[in-house]
This record gives structure tokens, C-alpha cells and sequence, in this order.
């Protein structure tokens, strides 16, 4: 099942890479730079769709103390914090060509930045904890208060930008949807989630290995 | 007994202890006039620009304090073996999270009133004019960090290298209060009225209600085993 | 506008080390744990 999942995301990662460098035409004002969002804009969703499963995790978890409920947890979390790097990575490299600068305080970066934080903080806790069960019993509580503070670190980061910078009309958030662009997004999101999927399917496996011996 | 008698007994336990043992509060006092020195070295002599950091200064102030003040709630009744009476207590346990973090709020009150009185003599800040509004976005803030604040210190009290991880866990979380806080507080001392910082003090009001529900769920997961 | 394909490149470049590095990492620990269960014999 695994193994299938693993080709069924080759196929998905090689369409979104047709995708985005054949199929989506050159973007008129940002030029060929933009097409960094085919890798960025996914990452962030991925990362999202990661997260909402840590907290997911975390509630089962807390609420039936099965195992099973924290192995996703954890793995979600790994995985998480990865395409969270991903996401700073590509959309710092996206912005040097663009606004001239490998770091600003827009509001994605940003809060992406904190995101980046509070879940490297979670698996901090987790390497530190032998227990397994305090170490799910805790990594849950985290994981609940990181996921939930997500949409306050939004708003409370995007009205302080608004307080900071003015909007600029070159921004990674702003491209037009043009409908070669909107294709070859969905497909390179289509293909990063299958390999969200993949990662996660292996790394539980992995830590239910590790429970047995 | 009642759910609000035990967080009240909690309550005063904390305040007498301190009032007899007076740890907390004798260092963070000399903490904070250190922190006065640190914020005028590293800033320098200019005296605009320290005025026009103050609303930063401040909160970092509180953040500083409050990192070393919260990450301590439990440490009495862990090195004092009490851990065991925290878990035994009958009924919900809800009620230490709550007498816990009303204490952490007195602690942090003080703190914060200490700080705004020595920002406001030595850097030559106004800070007595918007003192009603200043207070409200003080006692927002004070909540928003105390209410996590005092949930990461129980968990990270049983873990090791909570010194470390106690700071790491909660900075991030704090973020928009932060923001929030320093966003109002830098409007109110440029004279803003207090409608003017309004959806601020919603996202702070909201925020705070969110973390202190959270605290009071998951407070008996923390305190298992 | 410049082209600007070596910071496209470097971008999916360094996504490429990343994931495939991510991915050689849990295959080795994948490994790793099923030797580790084999040589150990499971007890029932």
C-alpha cells in the first residue's frame, strides 16, 4: 500500500514539475522567479494540513490513550516542521530577486516563521522526554495550544504588518490567477500531498517498529 | 469543598510562602532595575530613540521577567516533593491551574508595575496620562502569558533541561501578544485614545480566552504521573 | 525583468536534497529496526 503511494507520488511530483516549468506560462511581471511558488504555496498547505493532523493527533490521543493517536502526532509534527523549512526556504529565495532581500517581515513569512518555532519547540519536547507515555501526554497538550494559536499568530501578524509596511504589488501573495498558473498549482499541490502521505504512512510505520523492540 | 475554595487555597498557599520566603520577589526586583541598565547599554545615550523603543522595551522587560518568574510556579512543589499532594488532590484539577496562574498574575502585576515605575523616573517616559488604558492592555497581556505560561512550567517542570526548553516553547506561542501589546501600548503612549487600539485589545481579549480554556482542559493531562 | 533561473533552480534544488534526504533517512531507520527485530528473537 505504502509502496504504491510512494510510485503514485513519483507520478504526481514529475506531472507537477511538467507542470509548473512546461504547462504555466511565464509569469508577465515577476518572469520566470515565480514559478518558486509551485514548490512554496504547496509546502505552506502541506505544512498546514501537517499541523491540523498533530492536533488531531494530540485531541485523539488525550482523549482514547491509544498509541496509535500520538504516532501520528509525532510524524505529522516531523513532517511538518520539514515542509515549514521548505516553505521559509523557497519563499526567501523567491524574495531576493523580487523585493531584493532574502528576509522581509511580510505577513506569510512571518507568521510562517513562528509556525517554524512553535513545532521545532514540539519535537524538542518529544527528544527530551524517555516516557512514552509522558512524552504523548505532553507533546499532545503542545500540540493542541500550537495548532490552535495558528490563526491568532495570522491575524495578530498580519495586522501588524499592515501597521508596518505597506502592501507591495511585487508579493509572492499577490501573483494574478491566471488559469495555466492555477493548474499547475493544483497539480504540484495534488502531488505534494501524496508525498505528505507517503512520509507520514512510512514514519508511523517507523514508530510503531520502535514500540515493539 | 468547592472548585473555587481549592484554586483559592492554592492562591494564598503561593502568596504566603512568597510573603515568608520573599525569593521571588527580592530578585526580580533587582532583576528588573538590571534590566534597565541592559536596555539603556544597549541602546545608548541617545535619549529619542530609547523613548521611541519604550513600548518594546517594556514587554520585552515583562517577557524576560516573566520567563524566569512563570518557569518557576512548580518548582516548589517539585524539589519539595509535593508533587505527589498536587496529584492526589481530589476533584478537578483544574482548580491548581487556575489558583496557580492567578498567583502567576499577582507575580507578574507586581513586576509589571515595578518596571512601568522605573521606566517612567528613569527614561523619562510619561507613562501616568494613558495609565488607565495602559493598565488594561497590561492586564490582557498579563493573562495571555501567565495562562500558557503556567501550563508549559508544570509540564516542563517534570522534563529535563527545563530551563532551556521553557523559554522555547513558550516564546513562539506568545508571539501575538506581543504584538498585540506592544502595537497598543506604542499607540497609547503617542497619545492615541483607546478606541483607536481596539481590535487589538478583541485579538488580546480573544487570545486569553482561548489559552485559559486550553490551560484549564489539559491541566489534568500535565499533571498525571 | 531578468530571467533569473539560478535562484528557480536553487530553490527546487535545495526542495530536492531535502525530501530525498528526508525520504534516505526513514528508509535507513526503516531498515535498521527490522534487522534490529530479527536478530533480537521476539519473545512472546
Amino acid at each position: 500500500m505504502t509502496r504504491a503511494l510512494g510510485w503514485l507520488t513519483v507520478l504526481g511530483l514529475v506531472a507537477g514539475l511538467a507542470a509548473g516549468f512546461g504547462y504555466a506560462p511565464r509569469e508577465a511581471v515577476q518572469g520566470n522567479v515565480q514559478r518558486i511558488m509551485y514548490l512554496h504555496v504547496p509546502s505552506v498547505l502541506t505544512a498546514y494540513l501537517a499541523f491540523v493532523l498533530v492536533l488531531l493527533g494530540s485531541i485523539g490521543y488525550l482523549a482514547t490513550r491509544r498509541a496509535g493517536w500520538d504516532r501520528l502526532a509525532a510524524a505529522a509534527g516531523e513532517i511538518g516542521v520539514l515542509f515549514t523549512g521548505l516553505t521559509i526556504v523557497s519563499g526567501s529565495i523567491w524574495g531576493k530577486p523580487t523585493w531584493g532581500t532574502w528576509w522581509t517581515w511580510d505577513a506569510r513569512l512571518t507568521s510562517t516563521a513562528v509556525l517554524f518555532c512553535v513545532y521545532v519547540g514540539y519535537l524538542l519536547l518529544r527528544s527530551l522526554i524517555e516516557d512514552p507515555e509522558a512524552r504523548a501526554r505532553y507533546a499532545a497538550v503542545v500540540g493542541i495550544v500550537g495548532a490552535v494559536n495558528i490563526p491568532i499568530v495570522h491575524f495578530s501578524v498580519k495586522w501588524w504588518r499592515a501597521l508596518h509596511q505597506p502592501s507591495t504589488i511585487l508579493g509572492p501573495e499577490r501573483s494574478p490567477i491566471d488559469p495555466g498558473i492555477g493548474l499547475a498549482l493544483f497539480v504540484n499541490w495534488v502531488a505534494f500531498t501524496l508525498l505528505f502521505a507517503y512520509f507520514l504512512s512510512r514514519r508511523m510505520e517507523i514508530a510503531r517498529l520502535e514500540e515493539q523492540t | 469543598m468547592t472548585y473555587a475554595r481549592r484554586a483559592w487555597i492554592i492562591l494564598w498557599k503561593d502568596l504566603l510562602i512568597e510573603r515568608r520566603a520573599k525569593e521571588h520577589a527580592n530578585a526580580l526586583l533587582f532583576f528588573c532595575v538590571l534590566l534597565l541598565f541592559l536596555f539603556q547599554f544597549a541602546l545608548g545615550p541617545d535619549r529619542d530613540r530609547l523613548a521611541a523603543a519604550v513600548p518594546g522595551l517594556l514587554w520585552l522587560g515583562f517577557i524576560l521577567a516573566g520567563l524566569l518568574g512563570l518557569g518557576r510556579s512548580f518548582l516548589g512543589e517539585r524539589e519539595n516533593d509535593c508533587w505527589e499532594g498536587l496529584r492526589l488532590t481530589p476533584g478537578d484539577k483544574s482548580a491548581i491551574y487556575l489558583g496557580k496562574l492567578a498567583g502567576n498574575c499577582v507575580l507578574m502585576t507586581a513586576v509589571e508595575i515595578i518596571l512601568v515605575v522605573l521606566f517612567g523616573v528613569f527614561y523619562d517616559v510619561d507613562l501616568w496620562t494613558p495609565a488607565a488604558p495602559l493598565a488594561l492592555v497590561l492586564a490582557l497581556g498579563t493573562i495571555g502569558l501567565a495562562a500558557v505560561g503556567t501550563l508549559f512550567a508544570a509540564m516542563t517542570t517534570q522534563v529535563r533541561a527545563r530551563e532551556l526548553l521553557f523559554p522555547v516553547l513558550l516564546l513562539p506561542v506568545q508571539v501575538p501578544v506581543l504584538l498585540a501589546t506592544v502595537s497598543a501600548t506604542q499607540a497609547l503612549l503617542l497619545g492615541q485614545p483607546l478606541a483607536d487600539v481596539a481590535h487589538w485589545l478583541k485579538l488580546l481579549a480573544g487570545a486569553d480566552l482561548v489559552y485559559v480554556t486550553i490551560g484549564l482542559l489539559t491541566f489534568e493531562f500535565v499533571l498525571e504521573g | 525583468m531578468p530571467s533569473n533561473w539560478g535562484y528557480v533552480f536553487a530553490a527546487y534544488g535545495i526542495a530536492a536534497v531535502a525530501l530525498l534526504s528526508y525520504w534516505r533517512h526513514l528508509a535507513r531507520r526503516t531498515r535498521a529496526l527490522a534487522t534490529r527485530r530479527t536478530a533480537k528473537p521476539r519473545t512472546a
